[in-house]
């Protein structure tokens, strides 16, 4: 081969040069949030959903404030009023216009929903960590009690703690619905930690002599953050559901006080001639909840990529 | 400083490390054992590189974790700077872990994504509590500068970066507190040629630079040899054959050692005929089923 | 006239920032009963050019540009989906890097192999079964006809790869893409299963493209090599011609920066390391691609402007460089 040494030379010089080569410049330079922001705008059914999961919001934050009504006035002369500009829904037995109290009931129910969400989050979180971040035996023991717990009817217990205070308000709808509904939270929270201790990073930390706390604090439960927000929109339906039912029953917010549940309870003697009454929260529960499950279909695909469908 | 006369940086001997295979019905029972590291015994001297070379399922990385004390050894001994690692605990084991550090293979999982670069390689420092938040700061901007990376980069996320690059962020944060021994545990595998040609380069010179020893653990067997300075060839927990390099290179004794070695393509058309013609011998003499 | 003939192939991914290039401008060809390596780093495009000529790349994002991709006569990129399926597998069978994930985990061994046999050639159960333990032990798994009825998570990683191979082959393929085959095998099973793919395919008369990054599986199995960068074919050779006298600066630095496990070498010899990343995809540069990470683009401005074509150096040996080794020897001082 014929070579010109001068040429190899240089080749060689510039090429074997001290390992410290300059690493360059990142070759991404975007963040994380603005990458799933771009994906979950991709879902087209979860932007709409979003839209009016937050119409709906909006709807039962400033309702009440800007009616001119009062949601709490009985007066006969305006009962079962029809749809129209001046009542929008109509009126009830009692002469109040369904508008207004549907947005404070949407309040209170959304209010309890994400209330007992977050409870049942917190308490899975807790939970699920020392479960899975421990492991051994104590793994072993915490999920075989969470199974036997499972077996626990929900409904009935959340029936019993409403029994148990004198006055069924907020706090109190939202413990029981907590009670009994955070099992599966825990067993995501746990199975999260467990794949995500396996990672090198953790172990990293682990070789500079992180403590535990430090571990879970900074490198495991950060890192849940995106499933957990899917899990909230995956868990609020049922909640929201569980408060319209008890209420619904009587066991739970009664009238005069205003939730979707209590509304349909309102509704329930009448429905057969006045249906709007019924079907003004059933409509409002089930816009909340398909909104819920396309919301978290679209954080699904926005904050782990891997699950999309090509 | 030379050591010349004292005991090895690091001496492992008679190393066994059994994982119980559990079943049972409500209360499990070990019906079997994994036995990842059965019975190893090296040294290796201050400054030099031990490569460890053996195929997946050896028990090569989890040698590493042994060593590092990742993994508590179910017999044997790590004698690391005169201090028997195994018999150390909780403060004295934390303290201890300044010493020795580890680089990983995957340069995708090693780095928290939610951290920025710099608290990625300041971890060491905080958690170990040195000097102050400005001094911390400007240490990190050192390690990054040293291991060929533009300091003004700290405020960046990992996935920002590509794999050589991430794998110099896990190199700077090994570096971090100065420790004697680093275990290298395949750093360069998940790597394209010319990156890894890069990385090995820089391990390279921080090795002479800082005086660091290695264990430097790989299955590619060119790679082991451009970095090592003894050898140690693992096969199902044992080592089959250890020496200076160049020498198990040249005339390897064991049989596995050589069906190894000869499985190695060879970036030379020519020669790699001929060297199909004694893989297939060996590889009759050896009898393996795949 | 060659079995395959690939002729300035362009495959574009639709992204959000633009097209991603990633096979801008391949030519090729393979004859019958030769083996081709296409290698290069990861993101060079070999492995879509492998997936182009299948047609198995996504459609929605991905698509062929332009170019044309003639097998035995037929022009690939016009013939239908159906038709393709025809091909697929009956006469062009492809093997993947990952023998984990390219198996079935819920479908037998004997299942995934007669799925193909029936597919293809209209076989009957029993005669399915049969060619079945024939091609298991074509591809050297021991007791053949008793592994038949196992699941994939029985066999090792070596094993999975051979029965991608037996049900590759099982229809008499004309031509073999491996894409990556031994990657994620050990050392020795990489061995094992290319002496494997290299007596069959003399025994079939088959041509075969063996896709990697790694030089040593290309000095082993390849008889003619396509050195692929940043979606190009940079250097195009036999594989003897192309290791004796390398003509791209890439190729140059790719085989200096590779550990040497025979010769000089171990812990003195410098690893050449080549700085620099490859260029991005989205907006590749109307100039050398290589030009910014080359030693020798500095000499003239010509790299820097405009992109070199890939021309004949030799006979049979081409080059994409303006600065191709045996010029710069010419150039002496």
């Amino acid at each position: 081969m014929v070579v010109n040494p001068q040429q190899e030379e240089l080749r060689k010089r510039v090429l074997t040069r001290s390992g410290r080569v300059d690493a360059g410049a990142p070759i991404r330079q975007t963040s994380l949030w603005r990458d799933a922001w771009y994906r979950y705008r991709a879902n087209r059914a979860a932007v709409i959903a979003g839209g009016l999961f937050l119409l709906l919001v909006v709807y039962v934050v400033f309702g009440p404030i800007l009616s001119p009504y009062d949601p709490y006035a009985v007066d006969f002369s305006q009962a079962y009023q029809p749809i129209s500009w001046s009542h929008p829904l109509g009126t009830d037995q009692y002469g109040r216009d369904l508008f207004t109290r549907a947005a404070l009931g949407g309040r209170i129910s959304i209010g309890i929903g994400f209330a007992a969400t977050i409870a049942i989050m917190g308490i899975g979180i807790v939970y699920g960590s020392i479960s899975g971040f421990v492991g051994g035996r104590l793994d072993n023991g915490m999920m075989r009690f969470l199974d036997a717990l499972y077996g626990l009817p929900y409904l009935p217990f959340a029936i019993i703690v409403t029994q148990l205070f004198q006055t069924v308000n907020f706090y109190v709808m939202v413990i029981a619905l907590t009670i009994a509904s955070w099992f599966t939270a825990a067993r995501v929270v746990r199975g999260q930690i467990i794949s995500l201790k396996e990672n090198d990073y953790v172990r990293a930390a682990r070789a500079v002599g992180a403590r535990w706390y430090r571990i879970l604090g900074r490198h495991l439960l950060p890192n849940t953050l995106g499933v957990l927000i899917v899990f909230v929109f995956l868990e609020l339906p049922g909640v929201i559901l569980g408060e319209a039912f008890l209420s619904f029953i009587g066991l739970g917010i009664n009238p005069p006080k205003a939730s979707w549940g209590s509304l349909a309870q309102d509704g329930r003697d009448v429905y057969l001639a006045h249906p709007t009454m019924i079907l003004i929260p059933s409509v409002a529960i089930a816009w909340l909840i398909l909104c819920a499950f396309f919301i978290a279909d679209g954080l699904r695909d926005a904050l782990d990529p891997r699950t999309r469908e090509t | 400083m030379s050591r010349e006369g004292k005991e090895p940086l690091l001496v492992i001997e008679g190393l066994k490390k059994h994982f119980p295979v559990r079943s049972g019905f409500l209360v499990e029972r070990t019906v079997d054992w994994v036995k990842a590291v059965d019975g190893v015994d090296f040294a290796v001297e201050q400054g030099t590189t031990l490569g460890l070379v053996g195929e997946s399922g050896s028990g090569k990385s989890t040698m590493g974790y042994c060593v590092l004390q990742l993994l508590r050894a179910t017999a044997g001994s790590v004698r690391f700077d005169g201090q028997e690692l195994t018999e150390l605990k909780g403060e004295e084991l934390r303290r201890m872990r300044r010493e020795m550090q580890i680089v990983f293979q995957d340069p995708y999982s090693s780095l928290n994504p939610r951290m920025t670069v710099g608290d990625i390689v300041s971890e060491p420092l905080e958690v170990h509590g040195s000097g102050t938040r400005r001094s911390r700061r400007e240490t990190v901007r050192v390690l990054l500068d040293v291991v060929g990376f533009d300091p003004s980069f700290t405020n960046r996320y990992p996935h920002e970066f590509s794999g050589g690059q991430r794998q110099r962020i896990g190199i700077a944060r090994a570096l971090a507190l100065n420790p004697k021994l680093i275990v290298c545990d395949e750093p360069v595998s998940a790597l394209d040629v010319s990156i890894q040609a890069q990385i090995l380069n820089l391990l390279r010179d921080l090795q002479r630079d800082f005086g660091l020893t290695y264990l430097f653990i790989a299955h590619d067997l060119a790679v082991v040899r451009a970095m090592s300075d003894t050898i140690a060839v693992m096969n199902q927990g044992r080592i089959v054959e250890a020496g200076p390099a160049e020498q198990v290179y040249t005339s390897p004794q064991d049989e596995y050692t050589k069906a190894l070695l000869s499985a190695v393509p060879v970036a030379d058309p020519r020669r790699q005929r001929e060297r199909k013609g004694e893989r297939r011998r060996l590889r009759h003499a050896l009898a393996e089923g795949f | 006239m060659p079995l395959l003939e690939v002729r300035d192939l362009r495959t574009y991914f639709a992204t959000r920032d633009g097209d991603v290039k990633a096979v801008d401008g391949v030519s090729f060809s393979v004859e019958r009963g030769r083996t081709l390596g296409i290698v290069g780093e990861s993101g060079c495009g070999k492995s879509v050019t492998a997936l182009s000529i299948m047609g198995l790349i996504p459609k929605p994002p991905a698509r062929i540009v332009s170019g044309s991709i003639q097998f035995d006569g037929n022009e690939l990129t016009q013939v239908r989906e159906a038709e393709l399926e025809n091909l697929r597998g009956r006469e062009i069978a492809m093997i993947f890097q990952d023998p984990m994930t390219s198996l079935n985990p819920t479908l037998t061994i004997g299942t995934q192999i007669t799925e193909t046999l029936r597919r293809h050639l209209a076989m009957s159960a029993r005669e399915a079964d049969r060619r079945a333990v024939e091609l298991l032990e074509e591809v050297r798994i021991p007791r053949a006809k008793e592994r038949l009825k196992d699941y994939p998570h029985r066999y090792s990683g070596g094993m999975r790869q051979r029965v991608m191979i037996a049900i590759a082959l099982s229809c008499n393929p004309k031509l073999l893409i491996a894409d990556e085959p031994t990657t994620a095998l050990d050392v020795t099973v990489q061995a094992g299963v290319l002496d494997l793919l290299e007596d069959l395919r003399e025994e079939h008369q088959m041509a075969m493209i063996v896709i990697t990054h790694d030089m040593g599986v290309v000095a082993e199995a390849a008889d003619d090599v396509v050195v692929m960068y940043a979606g190009q074919i940079v250097e195009q050779a036999s594989s003897l011609e192309l290791f004796d006298r390398p003509e791209h600066p890439y190729t140059e630095a790719l085989l200096d920066a590779l550990p040497s496990l025979e010769g000089e070498g171990g812990r003195e010899a410098r690893l050449a390391s080549i700085p620099g990343r490859p260029p991005d995809l989205l907006d590749p540069p109307a100039a050398c691609r290589f030009a910014p990470r080359c030693p020798f683009a500095g000499l003239n401005d010509y790299c820097s402007v405009e992109a070199p074509e890939l021309r004949e150096l030799r006979p049979s040996h081409w080059v994409r460089s303006a600065h191709p080794a045996s010029e710069r020897a010419a150039v002496a001082v």
